[in-house]
């Protein structure tokens, strides 16, 4: 049966414009984020939980740091990048573990936890394009990022009085925004590897450890070997971290700032068109095989 | 049950325990090559800040500057820790997942004598791995050498770190019982390791985290350890660390049994054992 009337050709009209479609997927992704915010909150002590954890997290590397040196300023480090402040230099490169986690484990965990709720199979039959919903997923995890950070600045700030450059921020923040869009390029690749491999955590935290290593979270590029600082460029958390702690503190980069956002501009069109093709042959594969709802 | 009952259900346990394992090569293969690979971003970190393999700071506070062995007899022993928390500590989540839960429970046999087979497969895994780890780094030029007089007392040390160790693991898995989920407080517990014990830093450096270190077993072990190996100190009190461990154990064995034993009979009585 067709209906061809003049009512059905508006409604097709209307829904094949542009603005309309946007409109639709934007409702889809801020649906799935609140439908995340929801179910975080359901568990309150584990929610308060995840924002303690950065601080924890984060104390190791700056105690150690002042083991090392026997105070809070360096002089080979200001040797090396032109600072001397290993609390602010640590802090601001750490913040940015939480942006490659979120890549990592939320979005890339995001299906397999809806396989885990039994929720999966009705997320596929929704009426918008799949890469919606972990677009969602990563809207969710970003603002909880944000959350986190803003509670491990405070402690910091509390305890040890960071030091950085306020004009820096916004320039800083440009560059995190940019950074976001090549990371959920990473992130849509992982959350098909678990639609593949099911358990996917140990890619996800073999990847992250890698990534770990060759980002320069606590240390400059330079000290990395060769082979590592070549791979380091092809992630968007290095360029995030180095133009942020540069805008904030002053630090040397090796290269201008100009090319460090053209290498990130480039490292996105690359990582997201590379992650929605990875996703989009996954995603026809366990379909096809018949694999899709397979623990 | 009798006592040779008891004994082959433990070996059973054990035996299916490893070879759920070895199913998964890749997993041993990981846990082999990772823990030495997080390794690497504090060796770096060491390096743009004091430019060297040696930092005086360091020696001020820990006897010797060369903060990479430190680093890496850290990781070394905190693998046992950490294999044991997520191993024994989840193993009864596991189960659950598995669909398997229901049968130990209704199983003959107390769930606590499943735990033990749980917890001797993960020490003699856990075991091999550390050996083989201690072997390749004491082949790479970090400044770590092991001789048979070092490792006899530090293989005593790492079996009273251990004992005490798994019993706050078996009250852990009691606590899974209870509170189901609890991938992200493994996570935390494992965090709070990392600052309250000289896995990755000489916690003397703050006056908190020194406190609080004396109170986790892992920081005596690891100072002994340290001693021996990186200080070749005969005397670092061994058996004065020992007595303190063996104190340590003897509470942590009592309080994880009696906690396990009364959480599963909670869940039992709640009728919550087969929940997710």
């Amino acid at each position: 049966m067709t209906n061809d009337g003049p009512g059905q050709s508006a409604i097709d009209n209307r829904h094949s414009s542009l603005v309309w479609r946007l409109r639709h997927y934007a409702n889809a992704v801020w649906a799935e984020n609140v439908k995340e915010w929801k179910l975080e909150l359901t568990y309150p002590l584990d929610f308060l939980r995840s924002l303690i954890d950065p601080v924890v997290y984060l104390l190791p590397y700056v105690l150690y740091g002042i083991a090392l040196v026997g105070g809070r300023f360096s002089p080979n480090l200001q040797r090396l990048v032109g600072t001397t402040d290993i609390v602010s230099f640590i802090t601001i490169g750490y913040v940015f573990i939480g942006f490659l986690n979120m890549a990592l484990w939320a979005m890339g965990f995001s299906l397999r936890k809806e396989q885990m709720y039994g929720t999966l199979e009705a997320v596929f039959a929704a009426p918008v394009p799949r890469w919606i919903f972990t677009m969602g997923m990563s809207m969710h995890s970003i603002l909880h990022q944000f959350l986190m950070i803003v509670v491990q600045l405070i402690f910091i700030l509390a305890v040890f009085s960071l030091k950085v450059n306020p004009l820096g921020l916004l320039p800083a923040l440009a560059m995190i925004g940019l950074m976001l869009v090549a990371l959920y390029g990473i992130g849509m690749i992982m959350a098909s590897t678990t639609l593949l491999f099911k358990q996917g955590w140990l890619i996800s935290e073999a990847l992250g450890s890698l990534l770990m290593v060759v980002t320069p979270i606590a240390y400059p590029l330079a000290v990395l070997p060769v082979f590592m600082q070549k791979a380091a460029l092809a992630v968007p958390t290095t360029y995030g971290i180095l133009t942020a702690r540069h805008f904030l503190m002053g630090e040397q980069m090796g290269f201008s700032v100009g090319t460090a956002f053209l290498r990130v501009a480039v490292l996105c069109v690359v990582w997201v068109v590379f992650g929605l093709a990875v996703f989009a042959v996954i995603d026809r594969y366990t379909r096809r095989s018949g694999t899709l709802s397979h623990y | 049950m009798s006592l040779a009952a008891t004994a082959f259900v433990i070996r059973a346990e054990m035996v299916k325990t490893i070879r759920i394992y070895f199913s998964y090569p890749v997993i041993v293969v990981f846990w082999a090559i990772f823990p030495v690979l997080w390794v690497f971003p504090f060796l770096f970190q060491g390096r743009a800040l004091v430019g060297s393999g040696n930092s005086a700071a360091f020696q001020h506070l820990t006897g010797s500057g060369n903060y990479m062995a430190f680093i890496l007899i850290g990781a070394m022993v905190s693998n046992f820790v950490f294999s044991g928390l997520w191993g024994v500590g989840n193993s009864l989540r596991e189960e659950t997942y598995w669909g398997t839960m229901e049968y130990i429970i209704a199983s003959p046999t107390h769930p606590l004598v499943v735990l033990i087979g749980k917890t001797l497969a993960e020490a003699s895994v856990t075991t091999c791995i550390v050996a083989l780890q201690a072997t390749i780094i004491s082949l790479l030029p970090f400044g770590i050498a092991f001789t048979v007089a070092k490792v006899l007392p530090v293989l005593l040390l790492v079996v009273m770190l251990m004992v005490g160790f798994y019993g706050f693991a078996i009250a852990f898995a009691g606590f899974t019982l209870l509170i189901k989920e609890v991938h992200g407080w493994v996570h935390t517990l494992e965090w709070v390791f990392f600052l309250f014990s000289p896995i990755r830093y000489p916690v003397q450096v703050n006056i908190i985290t020194e406190f609080v270190s004396k109170l986790i077993p892992l920081t005596w072990a690891l100072v002994a350890i340290r001693g021996i190996i990186m200080l070749n100190q005969r005397d670092v009190g061994l058996w004065n660390i020992v007595g303190v461990l063996l104190g340590m154990d003897v509470v942590l064995l009592v309080g994880g049994y009696f906690t396990f034993v009364a959480l599963e009979r909670k869940t039992r009585r709640d009728g919550t054992v087969g929940m997710h």
